[in-house]
């Protein structure tokens, strides 16, 4: 079973080195997608150990994704594992195995880190309070519980990550919960810590992952 | 009166463009044809204004003719900025996987 990290990345050069390092010898291969950036990311990553990809136009977070987990496919075989991590250093690459251990035994198809399940995280207040009340509340009307919907930090089957599809911007966190739970996989969680010092998704960015999520209906 | 003549010289001004346009063929002929529709309904709407009236108060609007036609506008342009917005996503949509298959394809 090869365990596959994506990390996409952008203008992340002075974290992304200390994530690969950090991530590398708790998986088999490392993949960052440069997103367009403007600095030395790519070369960060791979003199840190990585598979460099480089998008020539800044896509999104859900783009630099998408084309990592496309080019690990192209390789996995469909029990093997793919992992969606950040390039900020914010998500701990020690909580990694807990992330991957429902799937090594069989038990999950997907699961996804949350910040609600042990203390420690110290979410801003309006993330805390405002933006993840409403998420939880937009994905449990469409049957899905779950505490973090959220979550970029992520481990999936290479069976199940060829089914999915998701959009470009920040909307792929919804995207992948709720494909997931219509193609009634087995969703699981597993507590992660992150720590902030970037708030992440604002109240604006949230509200664009709505609109998202209905542009894409409609389109596709 | 006036308002109707300078509505007619302001659509026979978008009828001549649009036709420059088709011979210097920077329109196709769907949209050339599309278009040429949409402008003549227009011209004919306000050359019939006052039988328009009368079709509006049948309708049961309580304005004039002209106010009718505004309405209709109104909902015709919400409508063409949905198409664009989702043409525009659909674009996008492509770029991204364009970029995509170029990442991949380099490596």
């Amino acid at each position: 079973m090869t365990v596959f990290c994506v990390i996409p990345a952008y203008n992340e050069e002075a974290a992304v080195g200390r994530v690969v390092r950090e991530i590398l010898p708790l998986t088999d291969k490392v993949v960052v997608v440069d997103d367009g950036s403007t600095d030395r990311t790519a070369e960060a990553a791979r003199t840190a150990g990585a598979v460099t990809l480089r998008h020539v136009l800044n896509r999104g977070q859900g783009a630099a994704l998408r084309t990592g987990t496309d080019y690990c496919l192209t390789a996995a075989k469909v029990d093997d594992l793919i992992v969606h991590f950040d390039a900020d250093g914010q998500m701990r690459a020690e909580d990694l195995p807990a992330v991957l251990a429902p799937l090594r035994e069989g038990r999950a198809d997907i699961c996804f880190g949350s910040r609600f399940l042990r203390e420690g995280n110290q979410l801003p207040p309006v993330k805390k309070h405002l933006i993840m009340p409403l998420a939880r509340l937009f994905v449990r009307l469409l049957g899905i519980k779950t505490t973090d919907p959220q979550s970029g930090f992520r481990a999936m089957t290479a069976r199940l990550a060829r089914e999915l599809v998701w959009s470009d911007g920040r909307v792929h966190c919804s995207e992948i919960l709720l494909q997931a739970h219509q193609a009634e996989r087995r969703l699981v969680e597993a507590p992660i810590i992150v720590n902030y010092f970037r708030f992440g998704t604002n109240t604006r960015q949230g509200f664009g992952i709505i609109k998202d999520l209905f542009i894409g209906k409609l389109i596709n | 009166m006036w308002q109707q003549l300078l509505a007619i010289v302001i659509i026979l001004f978008f009828l001549v463009k649009l036709w420059l346009e088709k011979r210097r063929r920077l329109i196709n002929r769907q949209e050339f044809l599309f278009w040429l529709v949409f402008w003549l309904t227009a011209l004919v709407l306000i050359i019939l204004l006052k039988p328009l009236d009368y079709v509006a108060g049948q309708l049961g609007f309580s304005a004039s003719g002209i106010q009718a036609l505004l309405y209709l506008a109104v909902a015709i342009l919400t409508y063409f900025i949905f198409r664009i917005r989702l043409r525009l996503t659909k674009i996008e949509q492509d770029i991204s996987r364009l970029v995509e298959y170029l990442a991949i394809k380099k490596k």
